[in-house]
């Protein structure tokens, strides 16, 4: 449990719209020991992202009222630090965001259909250590 | 003073004046000058019939009548020529017919001056003794006289209108003087002892002149109420001059004299009185003649067809647009020839196309059918050079009729290559006078010039206005392929979003199943019936399947609309293929394949490639063989050169092979090679797989081929251009070289 008790130290809030994925990820990483917040929407993304900090955000692209990639540039606009760092986790093609992604500074590009839960949880441990993972942008 | 000697005068009078008028209309016309000629002759044969018929003795008498004999010689020599000529300007006689009748005439000339001709006069009779060679002079006076008469009755059988018209003229004045002639002097005489009347020869002479100056005049020159006009101002002139002069030498004789005015004074008064009058008749033809003169050098009023033409000529070659020409060459026309307008009009298809005008035009728009027909009949002539219509001339018609309604005095046809494309119409002269042979002469020079300058303009103007609405077409439709390119733009951009958006959709639920699925294989708390896990499996499967589809679809897409960037960077192709291998180790593994990897344990290979797809390339094609090759069978990646440049990646497996007519539609999209997958494919693919890899190595410059036979496995050769001169790998380039050498 100790182990579990350092990991739940790291934050990671999860911007994803779709219900059943949401819980799927929320509880998996609950699981893992992660202490997870959620977004269902943009705009409660972009309000929790300002008013606190994370050691990951998970972020979805596609969502209602303001889409994943609109948050990042509000961000970059307003010249806002964004501190936490943002791994894209998506089921939009690579190639369409990947070089505006790279702009705002996001860290990694996770494609959900391609990966099972297994593989998020290790890419997620990656991210968060410093250790390898096989979504990181370059 | 008796009655003959007035009617003398007077015809005298009458003959000069015609003479010289005629004479003065048009000086270079052959035609007047042998008219004025046979007046002068005509004058001088009344004058010495006169002298010969008032002499006391009979050797004057006999004199005075040979004078006229020889005078009549060269009065019928003059008919038979200005019968031949008239109305033309040029003489018509042949040089031989010219040399043969001055031959028989001078011969005759001087017969008639010897006694051959009349040998004596009988005063008793009062009548001229006859010699023997009479009757030459009766045969050469009949012969020209005839001849005369034959030429212009030929004159009036063959010629047109205007032609007709003066020849007639012409006849009835001769008919008409020989009628006179014969009723006072022969029948008369003859039939009623009447001979007061013979005196009046004189005046028949007159009335032949007048006609026949009057034919001469007609064509081309004055409407008629001009000369009448001119001529009785002449006149009244004349009779001014004339009286009033010998009224102030009568007053001043009788004051000299002191005395009554007898017959004697009267008669003395005479010659002084004829001569005042040829003074008086001289003055206006004389000052013309050096007003002529005078201009020559001051050229007051007066134009030179050369240098007209010339200047003409000069703003024709000068200027190719339509409206500026037409009316530059008017304007000096008007300037030169002193016309009150002129305008050029221009036909197409039984319709006036353009008119262009100068001077007073106002209120003259010279357009409509009857404008039109006008030009037309203007073109009706058979010579192209007697193209023209002068109002003057016309026969009362409709194309007269519409010349007056407009003013019109002259219209000429513009003809190119005998096509009629318009014409040019004039206006009245300034001064009120006519057209004369001179500016009709212009005008017909100038005239097919213009016509040729004018079509160019034309057809200048044309490609103008062709090449102003070919710019617009351009235009249009360039605009047109803008707004489909901008549409075909837009809806690139609404495709690739709509692919990417499609692709999202469909991997959303997916990836629900997919993770929930592997969740509950996964899920350590709670052991699963065997039965149950296979069936979980199985969806597990199928659903990564279809991800698989969906991924392989967006691929497949992306090439076809060339939206594949390739993040090239020089690689070791061995690198890649080795990730491959490491990847699908495992899996030969577990169906006991002899899975092997040649040529690459010291070997370089560098190729300009996306390592990503160039890996799923090899995926795929690596994967296929391990899919299809059963257990315990082969499969060997061998990596070597082929040429000098390029690396080929050779997968050989013992597999089933592939059938020859599946060869060909191994790497076509959905791709269904029957035999293959019924028979050994458990997990079967989407169909993609090859034809993105063979798309793939196509972008990278590469091929892929196959060569396989049933039952004897297959080989795939991925052939790739190897880099060369990259200095980053030069080291490991030597250094491949090199233990191949040593190889």
């Amino acid at each position: 449990m100790t182990d579990q008790k350092i990991k739940a130290a790291k934050k990671i809030l999860v911007v994803e719209d779709e219900e059943y994925i949401r819980d799927l990820y929320v509880q998996l990483l609950q699981k893992e020991g992660y202490l997870v917040e959620s977004a269902v929407d943009g705009e409660e993304a972009y309000m929790k992202m300002s008013k606190k900090d994370y050691d990951l955000i998970l972020l979805d692209i596609i969502l209602p009222k303001i889409d994943g990639l609109q948050i990042l540039e509000k961000f970059k606009k307003e010249k806002k630090e964004l501190s936490s760092p943002v791994v894209l986790l998506t089921n939009l093609s690579q190639e369409v965001v990947v070089a505006k992604a790279v702009d705002y500074g996001v860290r990694g590009y996770m494609v959900k259909s391609d990966l099972t839960p297994y593989d998020i949880l290790r890419e997620v441990d990656g991210y968060l250590n410093g250790k390898h993972v096989n979504t990181q942008l370059k | 003073m008796n009655i003959q000697l007035v009617f003398l005068l007077f015809a005298i009078v009458g003959n000069s004046l015609l003479g010289l008028f005629t004479f003065y209309k048009n000086p270079k016309s052959s035609t007047n000058k042998l008219f004025s000629l046979f007046t002068l002759f005509l004058n001088s044969y009344l004058i010495l019939n006169y002298l010969s018929l008032n002499q006391i003795s009979d050797e004057a008498t006999l004199f005075w009548i040979r004078a006229v004999m020889s005078n009549a010689v060269i009065l019928g020599l003059l008919f038979y020529f200005l019968a031949k000529t008239f109305p033309k300007k040029e003489l018509i006689v042949s040089r031989q017919q010219l040399i043969l009748s001055l031959v028989a005439a001078t011969i005759l000339f001087f017969l008639t001056q010897t006694d051959l001709i009349f040998q004596g006069y009988e005063h008793e009779t009062n009548n001229p003794i006859p010699g023997k060679a009479i009757g030459l002079f009766a045969v050469y006076t009949l012969i020209f006289l005839s001849g005369g008469f034959i030429e212009l009755a030929l004159k009036l059988k063959n010629s047109t209108t205007i032609e007709r018209i003066q020849t007639r003229l012409f006849i009835y004045g001769t008919i008409l003087m020989f009628t006179l002639i014969l009723t006072t002097n022969f029948f008369f005489v003859v039939v009623f002892k009447m001979t007061f009347l013979v005196g009046l020869l004189p005046l028949y002479t007159l009335v032949f002149v007048g006609f026949v100056s009057y034919a001469i005049i007609r064509h081309r020159f004055l409407d008629i109420r001009l000369i009448v006009a001119r001529a009785v101002a002449y006149v009244f002139l004349l009779l001014f001059i004339g009286l009033g002069y010998i009224a102030f030498l009568f007053d001043v004789a009788i004051l000299l004299n002191n005395e009554r005015p007898t017959r004697q004074t009267v008669q003395d008064l005479i010659l002084p009185a004829v001569i005042a009058l040829l003074f008086a008749m001289s003055f206006q033809p004389l000052r013309r003649f050096f007003e002529k003169i005078t201009d020559r050098f001051l050229y007051k009023d007066r134009y030179d067809s050369n240098s007209v033409l010339w200047d003409l000529s000069r703003i024709m070659a000068s200027t190719l647009n339509l409206s500026e020409l037409s009316k530059k060459i008017l304007e000096k026309l008007l300037s030169s020839v002193k016309i009150n307008y002129g305008a050029i009009v221009l036909m197409r298809h039984s319709s006036i196309i353009w008119v262009g005008g100068a001077g007073d035009i106002s209120g003259r728009p010279f357009k409509g059918k009857n404008i039109y027909e006008l030009v037309h009949a203007s073109n009706k002539s058979q010579n192209e050079k007697e193209n023209i219509l002068i109002f003057e001339e016309l026969a009362e018609s409709n194309t007269k009729k519409t010349m007056r309604e407009h003013n019109i005095t002259v219209v000429l046809p513009l003809i190119v290559r005998k096509e009629l494309i318009g014409g040019i119409l004039l206006g009245e002269k300034s001064s009120g006078e006519i057209y004369s042979s001179e500016d009709i002469d212009l005008l017909k020079i100038f005239a097919p010039e213009v016509a040729v300058a004018v079509k160019n303009a034309l057809s200048y103007d044309e490609i103008k206005r062709f090449n102003i609405t070919l710019e617009e077409e351009v235009k249009r439709a360039t605009e047109k392929l803008r707004k489909a390119n901008t549409k075909l733009k837009e809806l690139d951009i609404l495709k690739d979003e709509f692919v990417s958006i499609a692709s999202h959709e469909l991997r959303t639920p997916m990836t629900a199943i997919k993770s929930y699925l592997w969740m509950a294989i996964n899920q350590p708390e709670q052991e699963i019936k065997a039965q149950l896990k296979k069936y979980l499996e199985i969806s597990y499967a199928s659903t990564e399947r279809l991800i698989r589809l969906v991924n392989d679809m967006l691929t497949v897409s992306r090439i076809e609309r060339n939206k594949i960037d390739l993040k090239l960077q020089v690689i070791n192709v061995c690198e890649i293929v080795q990730m491959v291998y490491d990847e699908l180790k495992i899996s030969a593994d577990e169906k006991h394949i002899d899975f092997k990897l040649l040529g690459c344990a010291d070997k370089r290979y560098n190729i300009n490639a996306d390592k990503e797809k160039m890996r799923e390339v090899f995926q795929n094609i690596v994967g296929n063989a391990l899919k299809f090759t059963p257990e315990k069978g082969k499969i060997t990646i061998d990596i070597k050169m082929s040429g000098t440049d390029k690396v080929a990646i050779e997968i050989t497996d013992t597999g089933p092979g592939i059938q020859k007519e599946d060869l060909s539609k191994l790497f076509q999209k959905f791709s269904r090679l029957e035999y293959s997958y019924a028979k050994h494919s458990s997990t079967p693919g989407t169909g993609l797989g090859l034809y993105i890899s063979k798309k793939i190595v196509g972008l990278h410059n590469g091929d892929i081929t196959v060569e396989s036979e049933v039952g004897a496995g297959a080989a795939f050769s991925v052939i790739l251009s190897v880099v060369s001169n990259k200095p980053a790998s030069n080291e490991n380039e030597e250094k491949g070289k090199k233990s191949k050498e040593v190889k």
